[in-house]
């Protein structure tokens, strides 16, 4: 009783409820006001906000459209010599969509997505031969690459687009609150394929074109024998062993085709090969570093898994061995001009391939060695 | 799980492209510029040393550090 007392004094004394304290007042009021106004209108208050950050990205993400469409067009016009009339042609050729086959029934599922990929690469090489009939083929092949950077954005930037509208349609506030979460993945992504653009316009080696840097040192002063559309192969030696060094064909912007090569190296009877090594750039985790080996075992190829199924298919069927080396590097570093780091890499690659080769094959054995990734900018 | 968001890596800052050829013969390296046409395992210019011809064995961006 004798702190309540206390307590009541001190109160009074400190003339905090005196109802001529103004400031007091005030204060309440507005500790209640702003409780009530955040209680009932605290979500669309941060709906507001989160819009506008998605505005600013969106705005973003049109500029970064609007520049690649432009790099492609003027390397489409100034480079290929495209006529000047092409640029509807080309505006055409950034809205192509593919379909992708249902998936309802997955019986023969990897043929069909082969199928349609392959559709919609010749569509594209096809309309970019018809827009600039004078390019040669390197042109070619940095146009076509080019022209999947500035279609990869525009799709971004219109699926954004899209739910951004929708939520403002919709009042929303999941949508947007879905789309602020994943926007700076988005907004890095795009950075990234736009960082792209000046490494293909002057047709310089990029981080993923690791793999071919090996294969193409190992085929150096050999004879290169076409296998399959723009991936060639090359016979050669190394301690008392055969070996089959593969990579698309440079230095030209092109994967090739190793899959289809690899299926038929595999099934020549004449070739027997009891050894597969596949060489790749490796997408790295973060905290990881730019340019570190590593070996491990499998198909090291990347894309949707069309190409991966068919050489694991035929690598099983002749049981075979896969043994795979990667080079660690980011989605940025991939794409741009290589970086110093990876290309010194290239020669320790070819160390870590030899003593692989030395290990686990024995003389007389023929090795299929396989140089995976975008050979632009790296001949052989 | 995390294969599906590998490292999209650092924003680069504009850098510098250079162009290495080594001599086949004497293994003496050149740095130089890079130059439109050039792409690796091209035969590059002569070698400075014993004049044989050079390849182009590396193209790579660097960023040079101002001291």
């Amino acid at each position: 009783m004798v702190f309540f007392d206390f307590l009541r004094e001190a109160i009074l004394q400190s003339g905090l409820f005196d109802i001529g304290n103004l400031g007091t007042i005030l204060y309440v009021l507005l500790f209640v006001g702003s409780t009530f106004i955040f209680l009932f209108y605290g979500t669309r208050i941060q709906a507001m906000v989160i819009m506008g950050d998605v505005r600013k990205s969106l705005e973003k993400l049109q500029g970064l459209k609007e520049k690649s469409r432009k790099e492609a067009v003027d390397y489409l016009n100034n480079i290929c010599k495209a006529p000047t009339n092409a640029q509807t042609r080309i505006d055409q050729a950034l809205e192509y969509f593919t379909i992708m086959p249902v998936d309802l029934d997955p019986n023969g599922i990897v043929g069909k997505l082969e199928h349609v990929i392959r559709l919609q690469d010749d569509r594209v090489r096809n309309e970019i031969k018809a827009i600039a009939p004078q390019a040669d083929k390197v042109q070619l092949s940095v146009a076509q690459n080019m022209i999947e950077v500035a279609t990869s954005l525009n799709m971004i930037f219109k699926i954004v687009r899209h739910f951004y509208i929708m939520s403002q349609k919709t009042k929303s506030y999941f949508i947007l609150a879905q789309l602020q979460m994943i926007m700076p993945i988005i907004v890095q992504e795009a950075d990234a394929l736009v960082s792209a653009i000046d490494a293909f316009k002057l047709a310089q080696p990029i981080g993923d074109g690791l793999g071919p840097m090996v294969a193409g040192k190992f085929m150096l002063g050999k004879e290169k024998i076409e296998v399959e559309r723009e991936t060639i192969y090359a016979k050669t030696e190394y301690k008392g062993r055969n070996l089959l060094v593969m990579k698309a064909e440079g230095p030209m912007g092109s994967v090739g085709r190793p899959h289809v090569g690899v299926e038929k190296l595999l099934q020549d009877p004449n070739n027997n090969i009891t050894t597969l090594i596949m060489v790749d750039a490796a997408l790295k985790l973060e905290g990881e570093n730019t340019g570190e080996i590593a070996e491990g075992i499998g198909a090291a190829i990347g894309g949707i898994g069309v190409e991966k199924f068919r050489i694991e298919a035929a690598s099983v069927a002749k049981g075979i061995p896969m043994y795979a080396v990667v080079v660690k590097q980011s989605l940025i570093d991939a794409i741009s001009v290589m970086k110093k780091e990876i290309a010194e890499a290239a020669d320790k690659v070819i160390a870590v391939v030899q003593r692989i080769i030395e290990e686990k094959t024995k003389e007389g054995d023929t090795i299929l060695l396989v140089g995976v990734g975008n050979t632009l900018g790296v001949g052989q | 799980m995390a294969q599906m968001f590998p490292s999209i890596g650092e924003k680069r800052p504009k850098m510098p492209v250079f162009t290495v050829e080594e001599c086949p013969r004497c293994g003496t390296k050149t740095k130089r510029a890079f130059k439109n046409g050039d792409y690796v395992y091209r035969e590059g210019g002569d070698c400075p040393k014993c004049q044989a011809k050079t390849l182009i064995t590396q193209i790579f961006a660097e960023l040079i550090k101002l001291q």
